[in-house]
């Protein structure tokens, strides 16, 4: 599961362009949006997309974002959960 | 007495389709700021070592990380409170390539049907009045905003349109002028700030927009 978190902190990094942001940075038990990172609505977009792109991972409904991206403890979870790729 | 009360100056030594690699110098109000700076980098530095706190800036398209930089240069050798104008102040720009360098980016995720992933972060760019809306946004500018397309940099239609934009009677400042971006590493930039006292003389306006363009 580390190995996941931190494969996933490289990815969202890279995914919504966080420059200077390094894994290190990111507390992956912190939230996501609303403070930690303070993400927003296009940045869960992106999460989406990640989430099919790299573990074939469908989130149809947007609602559900609310729960799986709490954390990225929690979106690993999630991943490890349900993963198809 | 100048029409234009600041400007700032983006320019590359090669034309900006040229599509070689390129060096730029920045100009602010006739003081030259940065020479021979690599285009790959240029923005970014510029952004760290004049502006910094605005992690959005490295999200921005190419277009908008050209047009924010600009603008923040601006505004900040104008020195004066951003918050102060409200309704009385708008933003409008001009281009050729519209928000070319990002619908490029953005078709790249689409372009195979096989492994499409359209790219919110990057759809969101494609139309290039999202600029005006970044600048309006970050300095609650409540004025008239536009972003109009021309052939090339064509000082008269951007005099006229100028002109015109202050008809409506409450603007008393605009933040204008051409923005213009390939790609990552080729932009053409000359933002100015022009006020009421430009009604009525769109020739001389058009003669300094010129002037500065060159």
């Amino acid at each position: 599961m580390e190995e996941l978190i931190l494969k996933l902190k490289n990815e969202i990094i890279e995914v919504l362009n966080l420059e200077d942001i390094k894994p290190e940075d990111i507390d992956e038990n912190a939230p996501l949006f609303g403070e930690g990172l303070a993400l927003d609505s296009i940045d869960a977009l992106e999460l989406i997309v990640l989430m099919e792109k790299n573990y074939g991972i469908k989130i149809k409904d947007p609602n559900e974002g609310k729960d799986i991206f709490k954390s990225v403890a929690v979106m690993a979870d999630y991943i490890s959960k349900n993963r198809t790729k | 007495m100048s029409l234009i009360k600041h400007y700032v100056r983006i320019s590359g030594q090669q034309p900006i389709d040229s599509g070689h690699p390129t060096t730029y110098n920045v100009c602010l109000d006739g003081q030259m700021l940065v020479s021979n700076a690599p285009a790959d980098t240029l923005l970014a530095d510029l952004y760290k070592g004049h502006i910094g706190d605005y992690p959005k800036f490295y999200k921005m398209d190419p277009l908008c990380k050209a047009g924010f930089i600009a603008s923040e240069l601006l505004l900040n050798a104008e020195g004066r409170r951003r918050e102060q104008w409200g309704e009385s102040r708008g933003v409008v720009l001009f281009n050729a390539a519209s928000s070319l360098a990002d619908d490029r980016n953005y078709q790249a995720t689409i372009d195979d049907p096989e492994t499409s992933f359209p790219s919110p972060s990057l759809f969101v760019y494609t139309l290039p009045n999202v600029l005006t809306g970044e600048i309006a946004i970050r300095n609650h500018f409540y004025g008239e905003t536009n972003f109009i397309v021309l052939p090339t940099l064509d000082s008269e239609a951007m005099a006229s349109a100028i002109e015109m934009t202050f008809s409506d009677g409450s603007l008393q400042s605009l933040v204008t002028g051409w923005v213009d971006c390939y790609s990552e590493s080729q932009y053409d930039v000359l933002m100015l700030i022009v006020e009421r006292d430009a009604i009525g003389h769109r020739d001389e306006l058009s003669d300094e927009i010129k002037r500065l363009a060159n």
